[in-house]
């Protein structure tokens, strides 16, 4: 694909279009990375903002509003949010004295996502390669089918879903609460057919002429094929169920269930008729993100480059 | 993978006489490996998607307090939904909650996806963008409540010393919707701007160059090639954005709870209120159902109106 | 080898599932009289005296050891629901007198007058008509009291003597829905604008004030415990018909109009924050921050407001009212059993000792709420006292007299759902008092 210099898609009238790579100064193009940097910094500052607050001492935060470095550095905040200080102490530095126990909940968050992510990648993957490889009657119809659940508003199954849950004896279990996501979600199913009507089918042909089954050419050729979009798939869907809220919500209450988004909003509410205890608050949303965080760190040019191929059909 | 200005479906209807698809002798139809492969998603389907979604159509029409068993009471439901000031509320709020959302997001998205192809295109450009996507609503509401509170805030600082008066934004009944709006906007304008990158990334370069040969100026350039070119993106885009906003819950929940007064009580969080604060199973559904109802038009109408299936390319 | 593959995955997930499943379940005895009880409470000052109750207990019952958890005010509540629902609700909980109609009603709650009868618990021992707030309207118990508190007004002593009103005089107020009496001219008088002008004084600036004569909670939604009730109570105006468990709702008399009338418009007139300022503040930090000179609070957070530092703080009761009596909420507190406990008798045990003296004067000691028992309450008041901190305004209410019950009904959620938006519009200025009159409408069509 080329790009040539004068091609100008920006919505900003042009003063004269002229090859702008030999100029050394185009005030337009400044501009635009002057804009562009201003987004990269509302985008990022606001996370350098949570970690001064994460390392401040409450009692002093109302005094240094502004200023940009931690207001009396603790690292109180992190400790209360383990529960490594007592009662006293966090009482003391304006926190609430509650035992709240991070580890738990982090312990939680990594038990749901993985567990319904390598579920729901594995049986969707399974399932996709039905719909773009094997040939049978009505399959387009009950792809069309899966495709509509995507239209259906997650509140409205939430409700009837909690009440299967609580029939089964299910409430405030780890398997009540994965159990919505284990078997497949729609986008992992859509994505994967994608990828399969595209892989090129040389080898599988091979194989099949070998007299192979459809049971051994997927799990020895189509699955390590698609390792690299099946991988990206983990990662996004891993990243999703990590930020899920509404059903830990109403399913995982109860502390030994209880994941860190959920933990997240019970912390705020903890203070005995009190402002929220920020800078605990900001330690814990720290914790809570920091996990994603070193995913993103790690495979962050494989999660940004999905974006475009996930969003297009 | 620029496979996108292709319709993908054109593969399916004219598919190759591969081996995979023609009918060898003695080959029966893939029916019996296809119902193994399928099985797990089909219990999760049913399960979890199609007998919830008549369940729920069901208790729309009882009184159900959780605690005892569902009693059919037929339209009460619906009739009293008819009648209650906070479901019409809900709509109104949730309605201009929308409308901002998507008009900002679109807006700023469009033009950091034009200024990262214009500029620069590097992974951590992008990367940076990204980064408020991955946190969760949750985190990203609590930051902003953090960072935008009226006694001790650091926007509310700054607002102070620039002279202006303090901005309760989460307390004042005006202000608490656009923020809860303008919090959405900041979580998702760089994943929606990426987006839009890859689409702007798919559209030929020559298309480009024909129009500068014809003597386009900029706007004519990107109001007639680039935006009808990035429409089946766009028309996406939307969709997705649109049904998703109606959809807020998360944010909501964890700073104002549906208040000042009224003005955050979206759709989600009434049902929510309805449903477990206030037991009542039976109206929760009722409203969900309507939702539904809502969110189906809406997409079918975005659809038909702007065309999304077609590319202009074909 | 595809079979075996195939049934290898099955069992590998079955165990899984086991696994998973067993993941939430509680563990713990089969009896009923002992092993390990779990006891929920929400305030987190109160924690090191209950624990030290707990201790107390195990020492005395070697085979019931209880654990206590604490919740924020917020989640308990959706918590406990959530428990009942799920079925992991905790063994004993501390109730509330606004949350156990709904309880009772649903038969979450576990009945206990066998118990107290065979134990012989002295019920008269308590303050003055707690023990029968927690007879349900069927006639049959479900709690022993556990405290009790009433409203009171904590000022900041520097500000009024730099005011130049005296404490006798902060003692001795009176006010009215009309003018709001000499309360809303000390609360004036107390306001200060950012140029030093008072609210009393020509130039007042309300849009610029630096301290607010009279801080605000919120809007105060049915009951109003804090932020109103000790003035509206005194018209001659109650919540409802009866108390407890009445089933009409008074929110349209115009007593209580004209009061809410007066109450927004101290806001109005820049003497009381705006309402959309205390939305993720708190009253009393602000109060700390030296931004109000009065706050309407109960005597549960005498307390925080005394542990504050550089602030001098007094206590002064409720104004007297148009009758000529003062009026404060008097809530109690309970500790109730679920009635899915499966350990009922180790329960009951520790809920009598809690409601014992035993227990209520280890809480007396540590000076942080007062105790039904009125041995116990005794203590406490000294216990304070001895703390430096005068409580007669709080404990003067259960003297002469003036409480008046929280308001305990059916639907106490949907009312609070109903009343919460309706009051919040009044007091932010948002819509007028008559909007009350339709909101008391819907309240009153849920007993219908």
């Amino acid at each position: 694909m080329t790009t040539t210099a004068s091609r100008a898609p920006l919505a900003k009238p042009a003063s004269r279009r002229r090859p702008s790579k030999r100029r050394p100064f185009n005030p337009r193009r400044a501009g635009a990375w002057a804009l562009l940097i201003l987004a990269i910094a509302v985008s990022v500052l606001p996370f350098l903002w949570v970690l001064r607050t994460a390392l401040s001492t409450n009692n002093a935060l109302a005094t240094n509003a502004g200023s940009l470095l931690p207001a009396e550095f603790t690292f109180g905040a992190f400790k209360r949010v383990f529960g490594l200080q007592t009662p006293a102490e966090a009482v003391a530095e304006g926190g609430s004295g509650a035992a709240i126990d991070f580890w738990i909940y982090l312990r939680n968050s990594v038990v749901f996502s993985s567990i319904t992510t390598a579920g729901a990648v594995f049986f969707s993957a399974m399932a996709a390669y039905a719909f773009a490889r094997l040939r049978w009657k009505g399959r387009n119809a009950v792809f069309s089918l899966f495709l509509g659940t995507m239209l259906v508003p997650p509140i409205f199954t939430a409700l009837p879903n909690f009440l299967l849950i609580k029939n089964l004896d299910l409430l405030n279990t780890m398997l009540g609460m994965v159990l919505p996501y284990l078997f497949m979600t729609p986008f992992a199913i859509f994505f994967l057919r994608q990828f399969f009507l595209n892989m090129s089918r040389e080898v599988e042909e091979a194989a099949m002429l070998d007299g192979a089954k459809h049971l051994r050419i997927f799990f020895q050729i189509v699955l390590p094929n698609a390792a690299a979009p099946i991988a990206t798939l983990a990662l996004l869907t891993f990243i999703g169920q990590w930020n899920e809220y509404f059903w830990p919500l109403l399913v995982g209450s109860q502390d030994d269930v209880r994941v860190l988004q959920v933990g997240l909003g019970v912390f705020k509410s903890q203070s005995p008729q009190g402002a929220p205890d920020w800078s605990g608050l900001m330690a814990a949303t720290l914790v809570s993100a920091l996990p994603v965080l070193v995913l993103f760190a790690a495979f962050g040019k494989k999660i940004v480059n999905s974006i475009g191929f996930s969003g297009i059909k | 993978m620029t496979t996108l200005t292709r319709n993908p479906r054109s593969r399916e209807q004219n598919p190759k006489r591969t081996l995979l698809n023609r009918k060898l002798p003695g080959t029966r139809s893939d029916v019996r490996i296809a119902l193994f492969f399928i099985a797990p998603a089909m219990i999760g389907f049913v399960l979890f998607y199609l007998v919830p979604t008549i369940r729920g159509i069901y208790l729309s029409f009882t009184e159900y307090n959780i605690l005892g068993d569902p009693e059919w009471i037929g339209l009460e439901n619906y009739q009293a939904l008819a009648k209650d000031p906070l479901f019409w509320n809900s709509l109104a709020v949730t309605g201009q909650y929308v409308i901002l959302n998507i008009a900002l997001q679109t807006s700023l998205a469009l033009g950091l996806a034009l200024l990262m192809h214009q500029v620069a295109k590097s992974t951590i450009i992008r990367g940076a963008l990204l980064l408020p996507y991955l946190m969760s609503n949750v985190i990203a509401a609590l930051l902003w409540f953090w960072m935008l509170d009226y006694q001790i805030g650091v926007v509310n600082q700054f607002i102070e010393w620039a002279g202006l008066p303090r901005a309760a934004f989460f307390g004042s009944e005006e202000w608490a919707i656009p923020t809860q709006a303008l919090i959405n906007t900041w979580r998702h304008m760089g994943y929606t701007a990426l987006l839009i990158f890859a689409g702007l990334q798919s559209i030929p370069g020559h298309v480009y160059e024909v129009a500068k040969l014809d003597g386009a100026s900029a706007w004519q350039t990107f109001s007639k090639i680039t935006i009808p070119l990035l429409r089946p993106v766009l028309v996406l885009v939307l969709v997705v954005t649109v049904i998703g906003s109606f959809q807020v819950f998360d944010t909501v929940a964890v700073t104002t709870g549906g208040g000042p007064v009224n003005a955050t009580r979206v759709i989600q969080y009434y049902i929510y209120q309805r449903a477990f604060t206030e037991s009542d199973f039976g109206y929760g559904s009722a409203i969900a159902v309507i939702l539904f109802l809502i969110l189906a038009l809406v997409a079918f109408i975005q659809m038909k109106f702007l065309k999304g299936n077609e590319s202009d390319l074909d | 080898m595809k079979k075996m593959k195939a049934t290898g995955a099955l069992a590998a997930a079955a165990a899984a599932v086991l696994a998973l499943s067993a993941c939430g379940s509680g563990g713990g005895s089969a009896e009923a009289g002992k092993g390990e009880i779990s006891y929920w409470l929400w305030d987190a000052n109160q924690l090191p005296a209950y624990q030290q109750c707990a201790d107390d207990f195990t020492k005395a019952n070697p085979d019931i050891t209880v654990k206590i958890t604490q919740r924020g005010w917020d989640d308990y509540w959706s918590t406990l629901t959530n428990g009942f629902v799920g079925g992991t609700a905790p063994d004993v909980f501390t109730n509330h007198l606004g949350r156990y109609g709904e309880l009772a009603e649903n038969k979450q709650l576990l009945a206990i007058d066998d118990a107290v009868d065979k134990d012989k618990v002295d019920l008269s021992a308590y303050n003055e008509g707690l023990a029968d707030l927690w007879v349900g309207q069927d006639g049959k118990r479900y709690g022993l009291p556990k405290d009790w508190d009433t409203i009171g007004l904590f000022y900041n002593k520097d500000m009024l003597s730099a005011a130049g009103i005296s404490e006798a005089q902060m003692k001795d107020l009176t006010w009215n829905p009309e003018d709001g009496g000499t309360y809303e001219k000390v609360v004036a008088h107390l306001t200060v604008d950012k140029s030093g002008k008072r609210g009393d004084e020509p130039g007042f600036d309300k849009n610029n004030v630096q301290v607010y004569g009279l801080g605000l909670n919120g809007g105060g939604d049915s009951s109003g415990q804090t932020e109103w009730s000790y003035l509206t109570n005194t018209t001659g105006w109650s919540h409802t018909d009866k108390n407890p468990w009445g089933t009409h709702y008074n929110y349209d008399d115009p007593k209580f109009q004209d009061s809410m009338q007066w109450f927004a418009g101290l806001a109005e007139k820049g003497y009381m924050p705006k309402l959309e300022t205390t939305v993720g503040a708190s009253m009393a930090d602000t109060f700390a921050a030296g931004k109000s000179a009065i706050n309407a609070h109960g005597s549960w957070m005498i307390g925080q407001y005394t542990g504050y530092k550089g602030i001098q703080v007094g206590i002064a009761p409720t104004p007297v009212g148009p009758e000529g009596k003062r009026a404060s909420m008097f809530n109690g507190l309970a500790d109730s059993i679920w009635a899915g406990t499966k350990k009922k008798d180790a329960s009951i045990k520790w809920v009598e000792y809690l409601a014992s003296s035993a227990c209520q004067d280890v809480v007396a000691s540590k000076a942080v709420v007062f105790p039904a028992l009125k041995a116990s309450s005794d203590k406490a008041a000294a216990a304070f006292q001895a703390k430096g901190v005068d409580v007669t305004a709080f404990t003067e209410h259960v003297k002469n007299q003036t409480t008046f019950l929280y308001p305990i009904t059916d639907n106490t959620a949907k009312v609070k759902g109903i009343m919460e938006p309706a009051m919040d519009a009044v007091v932010s200025g948002k819509a007028p008092v008559s909007s009350l009159t339709a909101a008391n409408e819907q309240v009153n069509a849920l007993f219908k």
